[in-house]
């Protein structure tokens, strides 16, 4: 019987699992990606999804969608990491597969592994995932009409992250306060019932603080500190009230 | 710099405050989803935490003891306010003389004690 020999690290089958022995040299396979309220993208950027799909789709053999979010779908090359959700059940070598991209791509992903039904619980109730699939692109097509659920207790434990900013306001990078400050605004218009996505929140953030605050505060250019301080300050307080009378008055 | 020290110093009493709240959350609470949310969110704050540890020296010897009676009394002070707060707002089966025990053991597991 002929033997094939396989790297002891391996992802995607457990040992025991039958599998099809095929020709290195394949029809090569192209990938139309799904883009979800982006207007444009840099031709480079798009190079790199495709890339990053053909090497997710290469190594791990079952997933139910690969789905790129967060700041690298900004204009612009001002990105940290790209953000990379997969969607599957398998259990996956995250850091393996982080460090294999990394080596290929020569950029650092930050992939997120998760299942299906954890994708729709956290559509549901956490605001944030609303903010980070309002703008996104997938290997698959991605439809979502959850119904939101609010679960005051959920949005009391997302909301604590965002009181870290006053206190520790002149320690933080401008990306960590804008991600505060977007945390608990998404959260509020999550409870008025309004829509969720990047420019909604944006559109907030500038009503409620000031003009281009969106921009100022990821350029971490606050002129007027003392006045936004006070803005956010009052604003928070205002939330978290809310949030905790609503689960003293029994709301789930 | 010791003004880049006492900066790292404020980010992890933040974020170590949050993990011991989270902690104790999650152990108040029997719904399954919002413990697993708790531990979710406890999990994010505490690698924050290590991230900004990682910048301290000494990086895996405890840091001197004025430091650890500030870091330790600020995270209690900050996790019993909280805590007290939700307790007047209904959440219920929150003990507050577990958070001495649980803030200890976060900070050796930082290797700041």
């Amino acid at each position: 019987m002929d033997q094939v020999y396989i790297p002891k690290r391996r992802m995607g089958f457990e040992i025991g699992t039958y599998v099809v022995v095929k020709p290195l040299q394949e029809k090569v396979q192209t990938v139309t990606p799904f883009f979800y309220n982006i207007n444009f993208l840099e031709p480079i950027k798009v190079e790199i999804i495709n890339q990053i799909f053909k090497n997710i789709s290469s190594n791990i053999s079952r997933y139910d969608n690969i789905i790129i979010t967060g700041s690298f779908l900004e204009k612009g090359f001002s990105f940290n990491d790209m953000d990379v959700l997969l969607i599957s059940k398998e259990k996956i070598e995250k850091e393996y597969l982080e460090q294999l991209l990394e080596n290929k791509i020569g950029i650092k992903v930050h992939i997120i592994v998760m299942s299906n039904k954890t994708l729709l619980k956290g559509i549901s109730t956490d605001p944030l995932y609303r903010t980070m699939l309002s703008k996104c692109v997938s290997i698959k097509r991605f439809v979502y009409r959850v119904k939101p659920e609010i679960n005051y207790k959920i949005l009391d434990l997302h909301l604590l992250k965002s009181k870290l900013l006053v206190e520790n306001f002149d320690f933080l990078t401008g990306r960590e306060k804008y991600e505060m400050v977007r945390n608990a605004v998404a959260i509020a218009l999550f409870i008025e019932g309004k829509q969720v996505n990047k420019s909604k929140v944006d559109e907030r953030i500038n009503t409620l603080f000031g003009k281009s605050m969106d921009k100022n505060l990821r350029d971490n250019i606050i002129i007027e500190k003392k006045e936004f301080l006070n803005k956010y300050e009052k604003f928070y307080k205002d939330l978290s009230s809310g949030i905790l009378s609503s689960i003293k008055n029994g709301s789930k | 710099m010791v003004q880049n020290r006492n900066k790292l110093i404020e980010l992890i009493i933040g974020n170590l405050s949050n993990v011991v709240v989270y902690e104790l959350l999650g152990i108040s609470i029997d719904d399954e989803i919002i413990r697993g949310y708790y531990s979710k969110e406890l999990k994010v704050s505490l690698d924050k935490a290590k991230s900004y540890r990682g910048q301290i020296n000494p990086l895996y010897s405890p840091l001197p003891d004025k430091d650890i009676v500030y870091i330790k009394d600020k995270i209690i002070k900050k996790v019993k306010a909280e805590l007290q707060l939700r307790m007047s707002k209904g959440y219920g089966n929150i003990d507050l003389s577990l958070v001495e025990g649980i803030v200890d053991s976060t900070l050796k597991d930082m290797k700041i004690v």
